[in-house]
């Protein structure tokens, strides 16, 4: 294991498990809410967020922060006032953000390679600097999550009974959404906009296939999202191909092989 | 421990108040309520009082509205008339944690959530009192009393998506039951289970009722259950009409307010005998 002495292959495994730690947590809740797909619409309007940045010369992760909190209020305000389903909303605020990405590029005078990186991640570029703040955003996150689990679970499986017993359901519930943002800015870093999804859903999809209890079902997500971002990067670095491609691959392999295992067991 | 001993300390005490008191406290009072649904009025006039430790059966035709007005009890739909819980108005009104409801579509959860029956029953005990805390060890063990009363204990550990309907039922008045509520609320929870399980359920209920001097409000189309088990009925077809069940109450003329009048349910004092076998 000479890989891991170098620096630069430290923090990619650090900052990888950090983040595989938080998406298959906050995922797990997206999937059982059933907005998945809201991932998907936060990271695509993240990148208007990054274009943005890069263009006025601030920090891209900051921006695309701002743009994917903003993008995840406008979902809910949608919802709330009956404009649009999760769902729906979530596509219109897909399309915005990357067509406001588009233009803001295309005013920038067209694709530069940093803008590439975003799009497909750069594990292997985290430096300390990354590592702190990945690590404090990981944090917030988790302390959200642990201390608000029962309620959050609650919620989710029957959110009118949650709320008849005096849960506040509707600040939790934007709450919830504003960390899936976050959540999904700094996993970008790791897997870059277009695959952050897999991220977010593939350890609790493969959880949820072992039909286990919900303790379980979130230990087991947890743990299928950091051995497979772990497993990917030593995977890649042996190989040298595209790090977020592998940790991809073996969360499908993962979700492959659980599917196979619960059909023949 | 030393909680449960408590909590049953509280129960034994509200037992003995029901036993004491000669004019038991009033638990719901509605007087003159009206509900709509998109600007139809489904509920009218709907005026009754339900007191400490009664055991009231709603019956009443699919679409007659039972639901719609638990709805405004609890406060889901607005109203217009008035609704008093435990002598508050309900505006006012903020010891949720008394009351305890299990929807009627309970039971028609997403059969892939990936929960246990004892993790469900245990929600049951999240409050506003508790918000970002976790359950403590006298929640853990209330939640295994319900297990206990409600006969699930066997399947504590079983998922909530494997469970037969029944079953299903059981969990959900269980997590109602864990609260430790004075009224509890159930909208129909036996629809589509067997006579016989659905006998031991409605055993079950009064047991509550009348041991831990629960008041409880069921909606049920088994008539039977209602007369035989139960010590007030409503019945619900836009209108509400409200009786107590005595020896001398003509049945079917409060059923064919709700039914119709060429409604006829049979029904002697015998037709109890042999329906609900106690041990
Ligand atoms: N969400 C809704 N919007 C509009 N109308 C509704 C809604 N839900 C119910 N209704 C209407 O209100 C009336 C009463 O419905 P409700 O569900 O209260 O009946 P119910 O007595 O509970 O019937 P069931 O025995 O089938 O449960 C029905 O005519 C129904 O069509
Ligand atoms: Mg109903």
């Amino acid at each position: 294991m000479r890989l891991l002495e170098y620096p630069f292959f430290r923090n990619a495994l650090l900052g990888g498990a950090i983040t595989a730690l938080v998406c298959s947590w906050v995922g797990l809740f997206l999937i059982l809410r059933k907005e998945a797909m809201m991932a998907d619409g936060v990271a695509h309007t993240a990148f208007g967020g990054i274009a943005i940045g890069l263009f006025l010369g601030i920090d891209p992760i900051l921006s695309a922060l701002v743009v994917s909190i903003l993008a995840v209020l406008a979902i809910s305000y949608m919802r709330k006032l009956g404009l649009a389903s999760s769902d729906a909303g979530t596509a219109v605020m897909l399309a915005t953000g990357f067509a406001g990405g588009l233009i803001v590029i295309s005013l920038a005078g067209g694709f530069n390679i940093e803008l590439f990186t975003y799009l497909f991640g750069s594990i292997l570029t985290i430096d300390r600097g990354d590592l702190v703040t990945v690590s404090s955003l990981a944090v917030i996150t988790m302390v959200f999550l642990g201390l608000f689990y029962k309620e959050l679970l609650s919620m989710t499986f029957d959110e009118q009974a949650a709320r008849l017993v005096g849960i506040p359901v509707a600040p939790l519930s934007i709450a919830y959404n504003v960390l899936v943002a976050v959540t999904i800015v700094l996993s970008i870093k790791v897997v870059g906009i277009i695959l952050v999804v897999a991220l977010i859903v593939l350890p609790g999809l493969s959880a949820l296939q072992l039909n286990r209890s919900f303790r379980g079902t979130m230990i087991t997500a947890l743990g299928f999202g950091m051995t497979s971002t772990v497993l990917g990067t030593f995977l890649s670095a042996i190989y040298d191909v595209a790090t977020s491609g592998v940790i991809v691959f073996t969360m499908v392999g993962i979700f492959l092989f659980v599917a196979a295992y619960r059909r023949l067991g | 421990m030393g909680n449960t001993k408590e909590a049953s300390a509280v129960r034994m005490s509200r037992i003995k108040r029901k036993e004491e008191a000669t004019v038991p406290a009033p638990v719901l009072e509605v007087r003159d309520l009206d509900v709509s649904r998109s600007g139809d009025i489904v509920v009218k006039g709907a005026t009754f009082t339900i007191n400490e430790g009664d055991f009231v059966g709603i019956v009443g035709p699919n679409g007659g509205g039972k639901t719609t007005l638990l709805h405004a009890i609890l406060g889901i739909l607005p109203s217009k008339g008035r609704i008093r819980l435990f002598g508050e108005g309900i505006n006012r009104f903020r010891r949720w944690e008394r009351v305890a409801y299990v929807s009627q579509h309970a039971i028609n959860f997403d059969p892939q959530f990936p929960l246990s029956v004892r993790e469900l029953v245990g929600l049951g005990r999240v409050r506003r009192g508790n918000l970002g805390r976790p359950l403590r060890k006298e929640d853990w063990s209330a939640v295994d009393d319900a297990l206990g009363a409600m006969d699930l204990t066997e399947l504590a550990y079983r998922r909530i998506g494997n469970l037969s309907g029944g079953e299903k039922q059981r969990v959900f008045v269980a997590k109602a039951l864990v609260r430790d509520p004075d009224l509890m609320i159930l909208d129909e929870p036996v629809a589509g289970v067997d006579a016989t399980t659905m006998e031991r359920f409605y055993q079950r209920i009064s047991d509550l009722n009348q041991e831990r001097g629960i008041t409880v409000l069921i909606v049920s189309h088994d008539l039977t259950a209602v007369f035989c088990r139960m010590s007030k009925v409503m019945c619900v077809n836009h209108d509400v009409h409200y009786a107590n069940i005595t020896p001398d109450l003509d049945h079917n003329e409060l059923l064919r307010k709700g039914y119709g009048e060429h409604f006829h349910f049979v029904f002697h004092e015998h037709s109890c005998e042999g329906v609900f076998p106690r041990p």
